[in-house]
């Protein structure tokens, strides 16, 4: 099998062709595979947690609570959110450079920086939930174990979340190391 | 300026329909990142000044948006063992089956040498290869030697 053959295959293959009016509705958000999926979970997070802030003070006994408990609470909540919509529109856009390499290398920036402060808002705003519920109570040995369990959970779900971004992170990493120039 | 967009991706469909094949195996995913790859040079359109071929950008974008993407891992199939399979000089009802052989040889390479060989492919020169990747010329060169290399050995 020569190169011409090769390409002669690949120029000649046969495509199941697309209306302009099936490629149009690609262009739309709300027919996206992915990223609808992630906007409705961000609109769904997003107004669960603005909800939580309107009514926590009085369904969870806020002005009981010291306004340290209350301030990190709710800063946790709102660098949380933020951190939401700044992700969602880092992934939409992935395209930056004029050419594929300068273009990875600055996505791989964008998913490393992402990262870090998406696991810094979950950090805040663990603790911060943790902070605002034990803030006025008296610990006994059952309520420890309940407050250990609680951190426990927590942990493992930034552990889990840490994964998935190590594991982009890795590939995207390797995709930049393959246009790296070869030995001659 | 849709109308204008629309028209050129109608016209330059086939380009995105082989990135796929290349970079995703099953039909779904191909169609999942069809679609992706479509919103992306949407979204880069308005930033696309003319200043290279239409082609070239297209490819760029495609390409670009197929490496970048997540993608949970998958348990991955070894093919070796049922290569190989042997290609023939085109003939009308064999050149689907070509087409086909040569999509699974190709996917077998990994995401840098695939964005390579598909513009060698396609018969872009060097210089617009390496513009495109973001490389030297005389780098295109050598990286387009070893994936040949590679190829060879898969194919027999």
């Amino acid at each position: 099998m020569e190169m011409e053959d090769l390409k002669s295959n690949w120029q000649n293959a046969t495509i199941v062709e697309k209306s302009e009016s099936e490629l149009q509705k690609m262009t739309r958000i709300k027919n996206h595979p992915t990223l609808k999926r992630i906007r409705t979970k961000l609109i769904i997070e997003t107004i669960s947690f603005l909800l939580f802030l309107v009514v926590y003070y009085d369904w969870f006994d806020g002005y009981k609570k010291p306004f340290y408990a209350n301030a990190f609470l709710v800063v946790s909540l709102l660098f949380f959110i933020a951190n939401d919509v700044v992700g969602y529109f880092s992934i939409e856009k992935r395209i930056e450079g004029s050419n594929l390499k300068t273009s990875l290398e600055k996505y791989l920036s964008k998913i490393r920086l992402l990262s870090t402060l998406s696991l810094m808002c979950t950090f805040l705003y663990s603790i911060s939930i943790l902070v605002f519920f034990t803030s006025v109570i008296h610990f006994t040995r059952e309520k420890s174990f309940i407050f250990a369990g609680i951190s426990i959970i927590f942990i493992q779900l930034m552990f889990w979340s840490q994964r998935i971004w190590t594991r982009w992170i890795k590939k995207l990493e390797q995709q930049v190391s393959d246009f790296k120039p070869d030995e001659i | 300026m849709e109308a204008e967009f629309l028209k050129i991706i109608h016209d330059h469909q086939k380009i995105i329909f082989k990135i796929c094949r290349i970079y995703r195996d099953s039909k779904e995913d191909q169609e999942d990142l069809f679609q992706e790859i479509v919103y992306q040079l949407w979204k880069s359109f308005p930033s696309f000044k003319g200043e290279s071929k239409i082609s070239s950008w297209v490819y760029r974008i495609s390409l670009n948006t197929a490496i970048a993407i997540y993608r949970k891992a998958k348990i991955e199939i070894n093919y070796f063992e049922e290569f190989p399979k042997k290609f023939h000089p085109s003939t009308e009802n064999e050149d689907t089956e070509n087409a086909d052989r040569l999509f699974e040889v190709l996917r077998k390479l990994n995401d840098g040498d695939k964005a390579l060989i598909s513009l060698y492919l396609e018969d872009f020169s060097y210089q617009e290869m390496a513009e495109i990747i973001g490389i030297s010329e005389s780098n295109v060169g050598v990286k387009l030697n070893r994936i040949k290399s590679k190829l060879k050995i898969i194919l027999n």
